[in-house]
């Protein structure tokens, strides 16, 4: 039988996102000028899914404000984890919502629909667990995966050996044993991953692991939403309609005709792009973005309700949603060194992370690779570098 | 006041069409339910109470028909009780009639009916269409003929349905109460609002005024008084069905408060221009009023006392009346344009107001949310708020839309200065409203206020308005009495009500003079021991002087009055769920109030 039901998981943080997971969890972030969890719906959506289960947990509100009861014509339904708990959990919190065999999908990685029928197929073929496996070379932060004849032999949580090449996607289909078998798991440090329950599966009898290709794209940490955004717009997977080439504007966007559009950019709906503004490339402006006249953007992505006075120059920069950018802001990119805690990582293509409601007065600048918290306040004419806390107050 | 379904083509499924539909239309009132199925006979069902209550009672019964109507009431004639729940019957049980509106002739019609021989079971005006269906029968008329002579005989308001024994039609006729058709392929559908049956068609037919309708399964006519055809429109819906769903919430009023974001993006959408400082509202722009007088009732009211404040400052003469008060004794009008401001465009205070000033040869605009609206479709002109469907009772986000439209209203029809301004910070709307749904500490005041005596509001300027209508939340979800006031109006007599079990909000935007003066007034309160919450920017030092505070982002004056109002919202939606208070049905409350 065909499924026509998907969990999408969807409750985490996505703490080394941070600063931009402040408000919002991590599926909920702009893959150009969308929400990363879109792409997950659209995928599903294509794959005929008819009824999705969203595991909601932090920061819940802005997931149900966004997406509302129905996606594209899908009934949403809710459930919440009120502690994260691991992954298995959150899976857990959907068993009184699911009544036959399930698709399950992290909410926070872009995905197309080619792996989600892929898992279907599979999964209807051999009436197993079924989870999608990609080529990857980054398989140190993700689960690695040994296929034997198309069974998962190893499954290895963030191996730190080069020696494998597969990682797990994080699509899977399940029958709803699945959630007695969740339940059999022994919780480790007082949570229950998924792929712990797996590794049982595994132990009992097969779990089918189906080699795909298409669109998966994830952001670790905050300056891949950069990469991200390439991809995305590379691919020409957004929803405004195309002008030219690979300019897509909005109907609802004012940009008046002395400014520039450069390719490959999407301008979201209500925003205004001023006189003698440069927007792109690889760029994206989430909704009511305002840039002001003779600014320049490049190689960006700033989120709804982003404003940049006129005269700004932004390269290389992320921004949260309601971020002010007074005018003659500089941001003058990357490749920088990124401090996260106590690792450093060297040689990042980033000009600065604003997080959500920072206000910047006039005449501010930012050194390559600065961090930015929410609601900090920088005053007019600071250099500002490093990290700069939430709700900070900088003054030169 | 109530709301009616009805359904031919969907052969074993019209039951279950006909209850989907009623909870639908629960908002519309929710006093008592009830469905009849015409076959060789005619079957009702009806019950005192919810629609949950009428799908118990139906557990136990099997009813079946090609047609069915239903409807769900709020009482105007007779109490709640299973009698006077809807359909109602003819003497020989073959003719059943929902109904909603009032008929005011009734008493006449019922002792004309009760002297003939007929027997009424219920208290309501409603029962004396069925008895004159019986004698137009009676008399010889065919089925339709019957129907027509008795609703000829109506008046007052209605929108009436009726089925009949041995056929498998839906009869229907609209005068002032709102009346909508569904087309499917094989299956039509009737409803005093689009949601009861959008899960299965978005191709709707407003009826208008005098418009007779009849629905086969086999096809469906709208005729006039005469009987003569009437082409009619088929206008598409885009509402989501399931818009009517919580999405994750408890309620649907914590869901509207949290979706006011996204509502001003719509309102505004394609409307504002920034950069050029212009607003684009259509053929309005072209209106430039020399005065104007805006009628409108509850929540509305208070956005048009808001509305007429932007056009003053603009230098336009504006008043603000209460429609029920305006349709009976209206002021003199002069040149003025009259601003109809409702919710659902069906509001009968209002439109009957709006009657009134056309019938002077005013000119006429309404500011609604409701497509197809009597009032969009009686007035001159109509301005859209857009804020999608409201389905709690106590308005919330359509109050933020209105005021967001009512500004696009004012920048658009004046020479207001600052226009750029305006416009900026109607832009920032949906981001500040999203940063109070983000931080806001409203739970946790109402926590502390929560077993209060009463509440008052006070604010000055454009948080009068906002005081209003946060006293008048607090009053329609927590049942707690709540009063707002002019800030300055408090020391002349409301301030004897005042003592430490009754928390005084006030709100305090700016650090202008406003906001001086109405810290004087929150030192009046505050040394009478009442304890203060502060609605505040941050601007003034109205802090010193508050024992809690809710926060709000600095903004131009106007908008400050919709961030107020998101933070007012926020704490009746809490006081009123700690209470365990119906919220997204308050008693005694229906939607859009369809009676006068």
């Amino acid at each position: 039988m065909s499924i026509d039901t998907a969990v999408v998981l969807a409750a985490g943080e996505g703490t080394r996102l941070r600063p931009l997971t402040r408000n919002r969890p991590k599926p909920m972030l702009p893959a150009a000028n969308r929400p990363i969890m879109e792409y997950v719906f659209d995928a599903l959506v294509a794959a005929d899914v008819r009824r999705i289960v969203v595991v909601v947990g932090y920061k819940r509100d802005r997931v149900q404000d966004h997406f509302g009861p129905t996606y594209d014509g899908v009934d949403l339904k809710y459930v919440t984890q009120h502690k994260q708990l691991g992954s298995g959990h959150a899976l857990l919190q959907a068993r009184h919502a699911v009544d036959g065999p399930a698709l399950v999908v992290n909410g926070d990685r872009v995905i197309d629909a080619n792996i989600v029928r892929d898992v279907c197929d599979e999964f209807e073929r051999s009436g197993e667990p079924t989870m999608a496996v990609l080529e990857r070379p980054e398989t140190s932060q993700y689960g690695a995966v040994v296929l034997h004849e198309g069974d998962v032999s190893q499954l290895v949580e963030k191996p730190d050996t080069d020696e494998y090449r597969l990682i797990n996607a994080g699509v899977y289909a399940f029958e709803p044993s699945i959630f007695a078998a969740i339940d059999d798991t022994e919780r480790a440090d007082g949570e229950l991953a998924l792929t712990d329950t797996i590794g049982d599966l595994m132990d009992a009898g097969r779990v089918r692991g189906v080699r795909t290709e298409g669109m998966w794209v994830d952001a670790t940490y905050p300056w891949d939403l950069l990469t991200v955004a390439d991809e995305v717009l590379a691919r020409g997977h957004v929803d405004e309609p195309q002008r030219e080439g690979q300019v897509w504007v909005d109907p609802a966007a004012n940009v008046h005709e002395t400014a520039i559009l450069q390719g490959p950019v999407v301008v979201g709906p209500d925003c205004e792009v001023g006189p003698g503004a440069v927007v792109g490339a690889n760029t994206a402006l989430g909704q009511n973005v305002t840039v002001g006249a003779n600014a320049t953007v490049r190689n960006s992505v700033l989120d709804t309700d982003t404003r940049v006075e006129s005269g700004s120059t932004l390269i290389d920069a992320v921004t949260g949603q309601d971020v002010t950018l007074g005018a003659g802001t500089v941001v003058p990119g990357g490749p920088a060194d990124v401090r996260i805690g106590q690792t450093v990582f060297e040689d990042r293509r980033l000009g600065a992370v604003v997080a959500d409601r920072v206000v910047a007065e006039g005449d501010a600048s930012f050194s390559p690779g600065t961090l930015v918290g929410p609601g900090a306040h920088i005053g007019t004419s600071v250099r500002a570098s490093g990290t700069v806390v939430g709700g900070a107050e900088v003054v030169r | 006041m109530c709301g009616i379904i009805g359904c031919v083509g969907r052969d074993g499924e019209t039951l279950d069409v006909l209850v989907h539909g009623l909870s639908k239309l629960e908002y519309r009132g929710y006093d008592s339910a009830g469905v009849a199925l015409s076959g060789d006979r005619v079957e009702i069902c009806k019950q005192s109470g919810k629609i949950e209550e009428l799908r118990d009672a139906l557990e136990s019964r099997t009813l079946g028909g090609a047609a069915g109507i239903g409807h769900t009431r709020w009482s105007t004639h007779g109490p709640p009780t299973d009698e006077n729940a809807h359909p109602h019957l003819d003497c020989t049980g073959g003719v059943a009639v929902v109904h909603n509106g009032i008929i005011e002739n009734y008493q006449a019609l019922r002792d004309e009916l009760v002297s003939a021989g007929h027997t009424f079971k219920s208290d309501t005006d409603t029962e004396v269409v069925p008895h004159l269906i019986e004698d137009a029968l009676a008399d010889g008329a065919d089925n339709e003929a019957a129907v027509r002579e008795a609703i000829a005989r109506l008046e007052g308001s209605y929108a009436v349905a009726v089925v009949l024994s041995g056929d498998d039609t839906i009869y229907a006729a609209r005068n002032d109460s709102p009346l909508v058709l569904g087309l499917d392929d094989d299956a039509y559908y009737l409803a005093s609002d689009v949601p009861a049956f959008r899960d299965f068609t978005d191709q709707v037919i407003y009826l208008a005024d005098g418009e007779f309708a009849t629905l086969r399964a086999d096809g469906w006519t709208v005729s006039d008084v005469d009987g003569e055809v009437v082409d009619k429109d088929v206008d598409t819906v885009d509402w989501d069905p399931e818009d009517t769903g919580k999405s994750g919430y408890d309620h649907f009023m914590l869901k509207e408060i949290h979706e006011q974001p996204r509502a001003i993006r719509q309102c505004l959408r394609g409307r504002v221009d920034e950069m050029s400082a212009q607003v684009d509202i259509g053929d309005l722009g072209g209106l430039s009023p020399t005065g104007v007088q805006f009628v409108a009732c509850g929540t509305s009211y208070h956005a048009a006392l808001y509305g007429a404040q932007l056009l003053r400052n603009a230098g336009i003469p504006a008043q603000t009346f209460l429609g029920s008060e305006y349709a009976t004794s209206p002021p003199p009008i002069g040149d003025a344009l009259v601003v109809g401001v409702t919710q659902s465009g069906e509001t009968a205070d209002t439109l009957s107001a709006l009657r009134e000033a056309r019938k002077r040869g005013a000119r006429t605009l309404a500011v609604t949310n409701t497509v197809g609206s009597t009032a969009a479709r009686e007035c001159d002109h109509a301005l859209y708020i857009r804020a999608g469907p409201e389905i709690g009772v106590a308005a919330s986000k359509t109050f933020a839309s209105q005021l967001a439209a009512l500004n696009l209203f004012a920048l658009g029809t004046t020479r207001v200065d600052g226009k750029r301004d305006i416009i900026s910070a109607l832009r920032d709307l949906p981001s500040n409203i999203q940063a109070i749904l983000d931080e806001s500490k409203a739970e946790a005041v109402a926590e502390e206020y929560v077993d209060s005596d009463a509440y008052f509001f006070i604010g000055r300027g454009h948080q009068y308005p906002v005081a209003l209508e946060g006293a008048l939340k607090m009053k329609e979800i927590t049942y707690k009495h709540a009063e707002g006031f002019a800030a300055g109006e408090l020391k002349h007599g409301p301030l004897a009500l005042v003592t430490q079990d009754t928390p005084v909000f006030a709100v305090v935007t700016g650090d202008g003079e406003m906001a001086r003066k109405t810290i004087g007034n929150v030192k009046e309160v505050e040394a009478r021991d009442a304890p203060v919450v502060a609605v505040t920017d941050g601007q003034s030092d109205v802090e010193r002087y508050a024992d809690a505070v809710l926060e709000v982002p600095e903004t131009h004056p106007q908008a400050a009055a919709v961030l107020a109002n998101v933070q007012l919202q926020l704490v009746s939606y809490h006081v009123a769920d700690k209470l365990g208070r119906s919220i997204d049905k308050p008693r005694n409350l229906a939607k859009s109030v369809t009676v006068e």
